[in-house]
């Protein structure tokens, strides 16, 4: 029996089942043992689905601390023998799983997007060069398999509820902190690009006009989302951004205003089910892969598509 | 104050397709740049030695000879120590390898902080910097989109980080590891007319193995702990798509199309 420790998603913790898909399609249903690892209380969600919780106990870390949680999940891995070590690739992810990997002299492979077998061996899939092509990885080396998870890569079905076992760790880490977190601001993007159905992404083609997305999503009752172009210029915030350097996206409606559609940008599409393009080269990459291409000015095109939205919205509350 | 600067010379993305099956990298005339999160690195670390003249910066990088008229430039603009790693032994070396031959060379050297970038040229998360800490047992934040000028000394770090979901203002202590983004905007300056034809080839150090001594199953592709096995061109299904004009026409289309779907 493998067994795989999974570190909680601190951005979002109901992604952190997700992970379960990996070590699913690394070992098979009912051929590995999940170890969940928490820096909170909170088990709402997560019980049934791991075979273990671990909590780890108040005031044990400071929780933006990578050197601390390393220190956590070390000690566990000492204990354990884990076979696989998955953590969600979020910036706090990110810091932790490069430095563990270093700790427990593994290998990583960072922002995985899938995981296949050929014949018994496991092979690592994650994009590369800008999400031009994909890596295959195997893992070498006497240390655990330890991976990044890109999130919104996998999506887990559980089967049937497990019975967890809880337990709290309380052994206190080596790396005394010398992190102080002075003052903290909550992004005002309301909803996240990750969590809407629809989303009014721009790109280059609408550098001079961004703002009128705005308008757009909130009369769809979506989101605006943006290219790397937009966030490099400094037009748009990176936590919008859709792409390999951005966030992964499985919206429902993705309408892609004046966006090229590079490999990079492609890369973060993910079980998009309906692409609508506006844009004045019919040919670029991303109008081949959409449902409906509007050639012409996304401005123009903006303001049509709202005029017609807002009649048909009076209409239809009269 | 002593400011230890790790950057890394990419090839420019725009200038390059990547090949499938093979493993490699093609394109007619690649351009080798500083990779874009490190020159905010630099810049900023430029900008503490311009209003601290006993500020010393060093800049170390890892690379194949033909980076050296690049960690010229460099010198030219400022940069008081330039060391260049460089040796056929460390061809194929992964991050976790780079990171051991790097660790070795910066715990010879005196700082106070490290400054790096976070991003890779590729867009993802840069490794080596993360593990450089760990090896040299140092804290480390990556993010950084902004240093306060006054909460910067050699003894702490005050420094904006975005996430996620949050903008935070961290202090750390120092010696630590600062990555920083692009987003913070930092300029590297021009060179001063005088400088740019400067012989700097004495100011720029070439470290080889015979100086970091590892052996040839520590480093290269023998040392790596990750073996890719296997490219894969990224495909995508095309659609059968439809092509409207931005006219009453092509707009009804799409909005009767929403409307079935249910989007509005």
């Amino acid at each position: 029996m493998k067994k795989t420790c999974i570190f909680q998603d601190t951005e979002k913790r109901g992604n952190t089942t997700d992970l379960l898909e990996v070590a699913l399609r690394m070992y098979g249903q009912g051929q590995f043992e999940s170890h969940a690892v928490l820096l909170e209380d909170s088990l709402d969600g997560l019980l049934g689905s791991f075979h273990h919780i671990i909590r780890v106990a108040q005031g044990i870390v400071n929780g933006f601390d990578p050197r601390q949680i390393c220190d956590v999940l070390e000690n566990l891995h000492r204990k354990n023998c884990f076979d696989s070590i998955l953590i969600p690739a979020t910036s706090l992810g990110q810091m932790i799983a490069l430095r563990l990997a270093k700790r427990l002299r593994t290998g990583l492979v960072a922002g995985v997007t899938d995981i296949k077998r050929d014949k018994e061996q496991i092979v690592i899939i994650r994009p590369a060069c800008s999400g031009k092509i994909l890596e295959g990885f195997h893992h070498t080396g006497k240390g655990p398999v330890m991976m990044s998870i890109r999130p919104n890569a996998f999506a887990h079905t559980p089967v049937e509820p497990l019975q967890t076992v809880v337990s709290e760790y309380t052994k206190p880490v080596r790396s005394p902190s010398a992190v102080k977190r002075l003052h903290v601001k909550e992004n005002q993007q309301t909803c996240e690009i990750q969590d809407s159905e629809i989303l009014v992404s721009g790109g280059g083609g609408v550098k001079d006009s961004f703002p009128e997305l705005y308008r757009l999503a909130d009369a769809l009752n979506g989101t605006v989302a943006a290219s790397r172009k937009l966030v490099d210029q400094g037009i748009a915030p990176r936590s919008i951004q859709v792409g390999q350097s951005g966030k992964t996206v499985s919206p429902r409606l993705y309408m892609a205003l004046g966006i090229h559609g590079s490999t990079q940008h492609m890369a973060g599409l993910r079980h998009v089910e309906t692409i609508i393009s506006i844009n004045t080269a019919a040919n670029a990459p991303i109008c081949s892969l959409s449902d409906i291409v509007v050639q012409g000015d996304a401005l123009k095109f903006i303001d049509m598509l709202m005029d017609k939205i807002l009649i048909y919205r009076s209409e239809k509350y009269i | 104050m002593k400011i230890i600067c790790v950057v890394k010379f990419v090839p420019d993305m725009d200038s390059m397709v990547c090949g499938a099956g093979n493993n490699t990298l093609t394109g007619k005339t690649v351009r080798i740049i500083l990779n874009p999160d490190d020159v905010c690195a630099l810049a900023f670390a430029l900008k503490v030695k311009a209003s601290d003249p006993d500020c010393f910066v060093e800049v170390v990088s890892m690379g194949p000879p033909s980076v050296r008229p690049h960690m010229e430039d460099l010198l030219r603009l400022g940069v008081d120590r330039g060391t260049l790693i460089c040796d056929p032994m460390f061809d194929g070396s992964d991050s976790f390898v780079i990171s051991e031959v790097m660790g070795r060379y910066i715990a010879t050297r005196p700082f106070d902080c490290l400054l790096t970038g976070t991003h890779s040229w590729e867009g993802g998360i840069a490794h080596v910097p993360v593990q450089l800490a760990e090896i040299l047992g140092l804290n480390q934040m990556m993010g950084i989109f902004g240093i306060a000028p006054h909460g910067f000394d050699s003894t702490r770090a005050v420094f904006d980080v975005e996430d996620e979901k949050r903008v935070a203002t961290y202090e750390m202590a120092m010696p630590c590891v600062l990555s920083l983004t692009r987003e913070s905007g930092y300029k590297l300056p021009y060179p001063k007319l005088t400088d740019m034809r400067r012989d700097v080839s004495d100011e720029l150090v070439i470290i080889t193995n015979k100086d970091l001594c590892f052996s040839d199953t520590q480093v290269g592709s023998a040392g790596s702990l990750t073996q890719v096995v296997k490219t894969y061109p990224k495909t995508y299904e095309e659609k059968d798509r439809h092509i409207v004009k931005n006219d009453e026409e092509g707009i009804s289309f799409v909005f009767n199309f929403l409307k079935q779907k249910g989007f509005l």
